[in-house]
């Protein structure tokens, strides 16, 4: 007989490990497996992610994976204008570096961070596998499924209560199940950043705007640690005849920056799509629910999605202890909608909002009048008294 | 016309940075994927679409047309 679990996650990004972490410490039993050799590689993130996303899902705030503190934003149009929000002046009881205070946020490396939330998945109970890819899944008669992997070569099939879809944007897991994970090429941004040295930076994510730099997104600058910095951009293929590649040697030599980035020395390259995107429609199948960048769970103004990743992760966790509880309870996909109910209440209506925002903004045809509605845009998310939770 | 020509995709390795984006923005069916997290270059692409191209941040994919009734 086919080894047996609760819950079998596809893929341990920080969606999938947090659903193993709080599941496992709930008393259910995962298998959590990633088809990778080294987590988070190659980077495909710039790592930016909020204090408080952390705290509230329980990660420690690790050496292990912090690159470098952040303490606010500083937001650019076109020609190089900033509305610079800085906690460390705003509030400087609370934010600093000295003694009693505390940062807004983090860069982090994803290679390590990805590594952490899976070894603090493991020490929670969960059974991970690396170099397992998962390849389909199959409901079962029994009211479970069968889940086929293939690891180091070799296929397995495993039988699990509900399989958790958290294999990214690239996500297969969706498409396994029929569900419509289509991405419009007008909502997915094509982005290439550098890791460079020689680039001050002063614990502040820099975020430029302007159609000129990044048609159709935009463009950023970001610490580091250790002295570098991130020069990144991304843009949307339907508003550009050119690739981003083309846009960040653009931005680097011949912006506002350019003196600024004068001497860069490129140390890494690494890059992704990134969804500016609304959340999928629907999240859940027979014995399936899908978490983090595969249910796009992600922030459609900043393209940020490490924050919704843990805490969509710890929220489907949640739901599933309580689901699997009631001896002889269905999984069929009517039962597992809960599931996206809940997302929606706790955080999808307000990705649905940010989403209009958005849409309202590239709706705007004439070029100058859509940089100023982004630019205002950004700064009022950025904004200490902005509705929405930061970065 | 309505029926696109099938193509068959080249990545240009040595540019690819293996970001997944062409996947990510793919409507066939699941598995049209490579070992490396591209787009697959081993069978032909019958939507023909052709956004994998123009998302490519490096701008590392090109393809061929295949001859209908499919050698290649
Ligand atoms: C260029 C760029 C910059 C970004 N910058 C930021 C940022 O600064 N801040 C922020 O919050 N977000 C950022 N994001 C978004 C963020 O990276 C994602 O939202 C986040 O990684 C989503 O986490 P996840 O766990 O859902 O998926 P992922 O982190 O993508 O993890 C998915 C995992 O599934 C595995 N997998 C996939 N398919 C299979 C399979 N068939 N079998 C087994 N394993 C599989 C993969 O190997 C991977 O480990 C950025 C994205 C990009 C592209
Ligand atoms: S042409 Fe379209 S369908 Fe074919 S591989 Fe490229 S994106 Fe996918
Ligand atoms: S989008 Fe381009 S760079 Fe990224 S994985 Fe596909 S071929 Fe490689």
């Amino acid at each position: 007989m086919n080894q047996q679990y609760d819950l079998v996650i596809i893929g341990s990004g920080p969606a999938g490990a947090t659903v193993g972490r709080f599941a496992a410490a709930g008393g259910l039993s995962v298998l959590l497996v990633d088809k990778k050799q080294e987590l988070g590689a190659p980077i495909q993130c710039s790592g930016a992610v909020s204090r408080h996303a952390l705290e509230e899902v329980g990660v420690p705030l690790d050496d292990e994976f912090i690159l470098e503190p952040i303490y606010g934003f500083a937001i650019y149009d076109q020609a190089g204008a900033a509305t610079k929000i800085d906690y460390r002046k705003l509030k400087e009881d609370e934010y600093g570096s000295g003694p009693g205070r505390k940062p807004l946020g983090y860069v982090v490396d994803r290679r390590r961070f990805d590594r952490f939330l899976m070894t603090q998945a493991e020490r929670a109970g969960v059974e991970t596998w690396l170099k397992t890819e998962g390849l389909g899944y199959q409901p079962t008669e029994d009211g479970r499924c069968d889940v086929f992997l293939r690891r180091y070569n070799e296929k397995i099939t495993v039988s699990t209560r509900v399989l958790v879809g958290a294999d990214g944007l690239m996500s297969q897991v969706g498409k396994w199940a029929g569900l419509q994970t289509h991405i419009k090429i007008t909502e997915l941004a094509g982005c290439l950043q550098f890791i460079v040295d020689n680039v001050e930076t002063e614990g502040l994510l820099e975020i430029i705007t302007g159609h000129e730099w990044a048609p159709g997104g935009y463009a950023w600058v970001f610490p580091k640690g250790h002295g570098y910095a991130e020069i990144g951009l991304g843009v949307i293929p339907t508003m550009t005849t050119h690739s981003a590649q083309w846009h960040l040697d653009k931005f680097i030599k011949q912006s506002f920056f350019k003196e600024r980035f004068k001497d860069s020395r490129i140390l890494e390259v690494q890059g992704g799509g990134v969804p500016l995107a609304a959340p999928l429609r629907t999240q859940y199948a027979d014995n399936l629910i899908l978490v983090g960048d595969a249910a796009r769970h992600v922030n459609p103004i900043t393209g940020g999605g490490i924050h919704t990743a843990l805490s969509g992760g710890k929220l489907a966790a949640e739901f599933l202890i309580r689901h699997l509880s009631t001896p002889g309870v269905s999984c069929a996909a009517a039962e597992l909608k809960g599931y996206q109910d809940d997302w929606l209440q706790a955080l999808g209506d307000k990705m649905w909002k940010l989403y209009h925002t958005k849409t309202k903004v590239f709706h705007q045809e004439d070029i100058p009048t859509r940089d100023a509605y982004l630019y205002q845009t950004m700064s009022d998310y950025f904004d200490p008294n902005s509705e929405y939770k930061k970065i | 016309m309505s029926k696109l020509q099938p193509v068959i995709f080249d990545i240009g390795w040595n540019a690819c940075i293996n970001c997944g984006a062409c996947v990510a923005i793919c409507p066939q069916e699941a598995g049209f994927i490579s070992p490396f997290d591209t787009i697959a270059v081993d069978r032909a692409c019958d939507i023909a679409c052709l956004l994998c191209e123009s998302i490519c941040p490096t701008d590392t994919i090109t393809h061929k047309l295949v001859e209908e009734g499919g050698k290649d």
